[in-house]
């Protein structure tokens, strides 16, 4: 397994750039209504946006969704979009936005907002792994996808994305202390999920 | 892993490893491009003028088309409904836990990597074993369709996310002896 995962890694893992070779011509086609160009960007970003949702969201009918919101409302707003801006962080805070959007949409349809999740989610999280020599990407995608939703969004954006505070706070509202305490959170639960 | 290895550094470790870049759903992009809304399109002002004007429009396009249907009725057989694509049923892929849908498109690039590999060198093997490898990869294959239909209907069963792992796992240790046993040419 981690064979395999890891010579994905070697090619996924350089950090995209700020506008990929060619992406700045994309997006000025894409601006003036180039579906083309357009279809384009979504080649060369959708991985990365995909990635991020499904791990957000845990669930993989919610991350096409979400993948699918972005991508259409990214269409919608480039004509506003920075051309100095990183599209890949643009994008990525679109993806949030819907995120949390749905989760506020969700919220209200609730009656009840569990408080006890945060709590419950050790108990649910730690027996998920249960060899010792298992500890592997396919183990901790299964830990973080079984994370409380916002200590799951904070791990996700900050660990595995790499994002500052700062733009954690500027894309979820998120208070500094707030961010940190899930930060916490989340690596706790995750080491006790995966026996580290 | 090392023995002084401490936790947090074992979980930076396991995080930096998690791929960045996941391939979504094939069929998606035909669904966004679905809404994408001319950018052309421009906002009408609506004037008391222009108000008029459209309900003129829609008073006599109504009647049009009602026409239209009572005589096609006649004629013909109802067409199929067009349905969007968020109206029909998840893909298969997306009846899996999330995990197993990063997991997966890992081992696909990881088997086309391979399989270009295997590819490129192909000619260097004796037919025999060419054909002994398409077949251990055929059987490889079918014992992935069956686990993964097994868990699309029961997602939450850990005996058989581990099946079709090892056997994404056997797949690919196959490719990779494959490519050894072929010399660079």
């Amino acid at each position: 397994m981690a064979r395999a995962l890891s010579l994905v890694r070697h090619e996924a893992s350089v950090d995209a750039p700020r506008l990929a070779l060619g992406d700045d011509g994309l997006v000025e086609r894409a601006r003036r209504g180039d579906v083309d160009a357009f279809e384009q960007l979504y080649r060369l970003h959708a991985g990365r946006v995909y990635a991020l949702c499904l791990r957000l969201a845990a669930d993989p009918v919610v991350a096409r969704e979400l993948t699918q919101d972005t991508f259409v409302k990214a269409w919608e707003a480039l004509p506003r979009f920075r051309a100095d801006a990183s599209l890949t962080t643009w994008l990525h805070r679109i993806a949030v936005n819907a995120l949390l959007e749905r989760r506020r949409g969700e919220k209200r349809r609730s009656a009840r907002v569990s408080l006890s999740e945060d709590e419950d989610a050790a108990e649910k999280i730690v027996g998920v792994v249960a060899a010792p020599d298992v500890a592997t990407a396919i183990d901790l995608e299964r830990a973080v996808g079984a994370l409380p939703p916002g200590v799951r969004r904070a791990f996700v954006l900050h660990d595995v994305e790499g994002y500052t505070h700062e733009e954690i706070a500027a894309m979820t509202g998120l208070a500094a202390g707030t961010l940190r305490a899930q930060l916490h959170r989340a690596r706790q639960l995750l080491m006790r999920a995966l026996s580290l | 892993m090392t023995e002084h290895t401490s936790p947090d550094d074992r979980l930076n470790e396991l995080t930096a490893a998690l791929p960045r870049d996941v391939a979504p759903p094939p069929d998606l992009w035909p669904a966004i491009r679905a809404e994408l809304a001319p950018r052309s399109a421009r906002t009408i002002q609506w004037t008391p003028r222009w108000r008029l004007a459209a309900a003129g429009l829609l008073v006599a396009a109504s009647s049009s088309i009602l026409t239209l249907f009572a005589v096609r009725a006649r004629e013909h057989t109802p067409a199929a409904v067009a349905v969007t694509p968020r109206d029909t049923a998840p893909v298969a892929e997306e009846r899996l836990p999330a995990h197993l849908v990063v997991a997966e498109r890992a081992y696909a690039r990881s088997i086309d990597a391979l399989w270009r590999t295997l590819d490129e060198r192909r000619d260097s093997l004796a037919p025999s074993t060419v054909a002994t490898v398409e077949r251990s990869l055929r059987i490889a294959d079918s014992a992935i369709a069956e686990a993964r239909s097994a868990l699309e209907h029961d997602p939450a069963n850990r005996v058989l996310e581990d099946l079709l792992v090892s056997n994404y796992e056997r797949k690919i240790d196959l490719l990779r002896r494959a490519t050894e046993l072929a010399p660079r040419t």
